[in-house]
């Protein structure tokens, strides 16, 4: 302690000691004797420590906690909001707000939220980042770090005088007591540190402005691509052409003797919806074509182009000559219908709407963004859809190879599910067309006195009207 | 370091030795245990029906099993990471552990079904399984190369040989070193704790998809045998809790257990409580977001009638409840709350293995009542749960009367002693 120490400001006085026992010991000296507001330095974890030192239990377990709750409410309302509310969408025929599928989010969230809470709560109760400390000012204290034990009392303990503390240090087993003071050494940031953050901070401003910029302003340059060939697949898509093959088509047709899984089974008029003897006596290159194609796997070629675009159209078209499969191969069983109807619900319904009147999710959002482009799904419920005029074959093929904006499905949906939805088709059909006798006999009693009621009620209303009107007359 | 290590007493002090009034109770507990097990079996086996009164009885022996193979999975993972701080604890797991061996001859009623042919709950068993179910020949001929009681039994020998044998050595060399205090006994333990390990986490697993995952033939789930893991050495270490804490209270290792144990304990018991629900949610989650049927209908089964009840019973009351309330430092600090605490997972943890055995007794939502079978059914299933768990009891009472309750010279007691939480 050299006399120029006394000129400067106190802070604390540091003790240094050889071993756990003897710091314990002083640790619980001096907590007994009353000071708060104290340190011990050690180069490696001590058990007990907080005890010896009388420090209070952390209250950073509470604010773990809050991070915690706070992330998993943030991840419970956002998907909820995101995914139930705001844009709701329907994913693997769960319901918008699927708890089960939120958790992995939700434990991610509070695990996050709850890291950072122990991690920032960590340094705001530490008060970090903290450059220096006037205890390094001390010339053998850097052996905390290797092999000698500290206590330090600080100067702003209420109880604090420097002669007390140091009477009560000696007392302790330390062979060595200094008062720890002001460090004085600069405490100016080098001017190339500066220089080198301010221009960080400006250089980091680039991006965001260019940016901004470019969101208000126009350009006639093409697009800026930062990985051209992710942008540009090189990959060819379906219906275009490459110089790769001879007969220049970038889709090619299976390997001649290829057989798909469990197309053996069926005949070919189940697999196209047409029956190939007829059409061999039309027209035999057609059929000699399409058999050539099965069963060697469903291409996308299509049996009847010209059947298929212009089938759907307001008149049942003389154009087409095809043969179609007028009824539906497999036997119609409650449980087939029903089959149908879950397909139907998973591919069909997002377009053409549960009830098939052609108002689905994908048909609703292409209204909502005006697409140019967008053909509305048909209306399964209109007569020219019905089965004299579209008979289930041809329906079959419009599902399997699709009809204008509609993709075909044949690679999604197995052939006899294909057929399933042809059968729900027709029953939802029906179901806007049924007559009274399809009802059974114990419930057309009711529909009976129903349709009678509400007949009456149409009436009495209408006749009220009428005499409002008059009197409306009448009074003018 | 902080407090200096007591002195260890000697090996015939009372603290180590099983306090008289338990001693006492090891007969009595065996028999009426025994008899209220047969009772149980009786009842739900003349009140309901063979196939119930079987389930119930596995039910009642997955339970005690999966503690005793938690408390193994304990004692290893302790001899593994060579801890200190459990060594005063180890003993009451250890004579969990030990349990394997009567266990071992438990197992025998399930497997003479199997072989009687009646009363059988392996429904593979059954040669009209697959036309019933409509299942492919094909695919049914191999299962039945894995499922067939020749195999079945053969395998069954093999898992409980390795968990006898594991208990067996483990318990000897241990009690052993309370003789003859070497620390080479210590060594050799940890050695042979590393294979012992993945031995037994295979033969569990391994185990469970024999003995409860095929009581559904069809359905398959990689992570069943982590799962009933996960429930086990949840009870396991609810057990060493609850167990210590009895013979605390009645008089033995007053000095040597102290709250810093319940403190680790409680860690522990508030760990897995979260393990086994992350367990059984990443299992649900992936089987429900696939939606694939033959993986469905198992929890399928457990979402209709009653059943759904006890699933969502099994949410709240083995995940939630207890999560918040073992979260607290100050609950597990307290040695009478982390003893209720575990005795109510270890409730909970019946409930568990209920819901994973019992549900298999009927297929179709028509027949869940016939799975719990009544108030009789119900009445039966708990009697034969608290016959085998009393009996287990007696026995471990038993053989903790002809040893120590504490494995005092083992070369860490005195670290174990003075340990201490930050």
């Amino acid at each position: 302690m050299s006399d120029d120490n006394n000129t400067k400001k106190v802070h604390g006085t540091v003790a240094e000691y050889t071993s756990v026992d003897t710091l314990l010991d002083a640790c619980r000296r001096i907590r007994d004797a009353g000071y708060t507001k104290t340190d011990a330095f050690t180069p490696f974890p001590v058990h007990g420590i907080d005890a010896a030192l009388g420090i209070k239990p952390t209250k950073l377990p509470w604010i773990a906690l809050a991070g915690g709750l706070t992330g998993l409410t943030i991840a419970l309302m956002m998907q909820i909001w995101m995914n139930g509310i705001n844009y709701p969408y329907i994913i693997s025929g769960k319901p918008y707000i699927s708890l089960p599928a939120f958790m992995p989010v939700a434990f991610e969230l509070t695990i996050l939220l709850a890291s950072f809470g122990t991690f920032f709560g960590m340094w705001a109760l530490n008060g970090l980042p903290k450059f220096s400390n006037p205890i390094f000012t001390d010339p053998r204290f850097d052996r905390a770090t290797d092999d000698r034990f500290f206590l330090y009392i600080d100067a702003k303990d209420q109880s604090y005088d420097q002669a007390g503390a140091e009477k009560l240090l000696a007392d302790t087993g330390t062979e060595y007591i200094n008062t720890v003071v002001e460090d004085d050494s600069p405490t100016q940031i080098p001017k190339f540190l500066i220089t080198t953050l301010i221009t960080v901070i400006a250089l980091s401003f680039i991006p965001a402005l260019i940016l901004a910029r470019m969101r208000v302003t126009t350009s006639s340059k093409p697009r800026f691509h930062i990985f051209p060939d992710m942008d540009f697949s090189p990959a060819r898509d379906a219906q275009q052409t490459t110089t790769l093959f001879a007969d220049n088509r970038a889709m090619r047709p299976d390997v001649p003797g290829t057989i798909a899984r469990g197309d053996m089974e069926d005949d070919l008029d189940f697999l196209t919806g047409i029956k190939m003897e007829s059409l061999a006596l039309q027209q035999i290159n057609k059929e000699r074509q399409l058999v050539a194609l099965y069963p060697q796997g469903e291409d996308e070629e299509k049996p009847s182009e010209a059947a298929a675009e212009q089938g759907d159209g307001p008149e049942k078209s003389v154009m087409d000559t095809t043969p179609w499969v007028e009824t539906n191969p497999v036997e119609l069983t409650s449980q087939f219908v029903r089959q149908g109807q879950a397909q139907f619900n998973i591919y069909c319904s997002t377009c053409h709407g549960r009830d098939g009147r052609g108002n689905g999710l994908v048909h609703q959002r292409a209204q909502q963004i005006m697409a140019s482009s967008w053909i509305p799904p048909a209306s399964m419920h209109q007569d020219t859809l019905y089965s004299d005029q579209y008979p289930d074959g041809k329906l079959f093929n419009t599902i399997s190879n699709g009809i204008r904006k509609m993709p075909g499905y044949a690679g999604q949906i197995k052939v006899r599910d294909r057929w399933a939805i042809v059968a729900y088709v027709r029953a939802l059909q029906q179901s806007q067309n049924a007559s009274l006798d399809f009802v059974p006999d114990s419930q057309q009693e009711t529909i009976k006195t129903r349709k009678a009621e509400v007949e009456k009620m149409l009436k009495e209303q209408a006749e009220a009207e009428k005499k409002k009107e008059q009197e409306r007359a009448t009074k003018a | 370091m902080s407090k200096h290590a007591p002195a260890i007493k000697p090996a015939d002090d009372p603290a180590f030795q099983l306090p008289a009034k338990l001693s006492a109770l090891s007969v009595p507990l065996c028999a009426g245990g025994l008899l209220v097990l047969i009772g149980g079996w009786a009842l739900g086996t003349f009140g309901v029906s063979n196939e119930f009164g079987m389930s119930a009885y596995l039910t009642a022996f997955i339970y005690c099993l999966t503690i005793a193979l938690g408390a193994t999975f304990f004692v290893l993972i302790q001899h593994l990471c060579r801890a200190g701080w459990s060594v005063v604890v180890r003993r009451v797991a250890e004579l969990i552990m030990i349990m394997l061996v009567p266990l071992a001859f438990l197992f025998i009623p399930i497997l003479a079904t199997l072989w009687i042919g009646e009363g059988t709950i392996y429904k593979w068993d059954d040669p009209g399984f697959a036309e019933h179910h409509h299942l492919s020949p094909e695919t049914w001929d191999n299962k039945l190369m894995y499922l067939n009681p020749e195999f079945f039994t053969v395998r069954s020998a093999v898992y409980l040989l390795i968990w006898v044998g594991l208990a067996v050595y483990f318990f000897r060399s241990s009690v052993r070193q309370d003789e003859t205090g070497e620390i080479k006994a210590t060594e050799r333990m940890q050695k042979w704790s590393a294979p012992a390990l993945m031995l037994l986490s295979l033969s569990m697993s391994f185990a469970m998809f024999d003995w409860v995952m095929t009581l559904a033939p069809m359905w398959f789930s990689t992570m069943f045998g982590v799962y009933m893991f996960a429930g086990g050495i949840l009870a396991a270490h609810c057990a060493i809790a609850a167990g210590t804490f009895v013979l605390q209270k009645t008089g033995a290792l007053r000095d040597e257990v102290t709250v810093e144990h319940y403190h680790d304990l409680g860690k522990y018991i508030f760990g897995f409580v979260f393990f086994w629900a992350y367990i059984g949610f990443s299992q649900y989650l992936l089987i429900w977001y696939a939606n694939i049927p033959e993986e469905t209908v198992w929890l399928f089964d457990r979402q209709i009638g009653v059943w759904a009840w006890v699933s969502l019973a099994l949410v709240f009351f083995h995940w939630i409840l207890p999560f918040i309330s073992t979260m607290s430092r100050h609950v597990r600090r307290r040695p009478p709350l982390v003893f209720g605490w575990a005795v109510y997972i270890l409730i909970l943890h019946y409930v568990d293995i209920y819901w994973c055995v019992m549900p298999e007794l009927f297929t179709g939502a028509d027949g869940a009542m016939q799975a719990v079978g009544g108030a009789i059914g119900i009445f039966a299933s708990i009697l034969m749960a608290v016959g085998m768990a009393t009996l287990m009891l007696g026995m471990m009472l038993r053989v903790a009367g002809q040893t120590r309750v504490a494995a005092s010279r083992d070369p860490r007691f005195r670290e174990s002693l003075a340990f201490e939480n930050i």
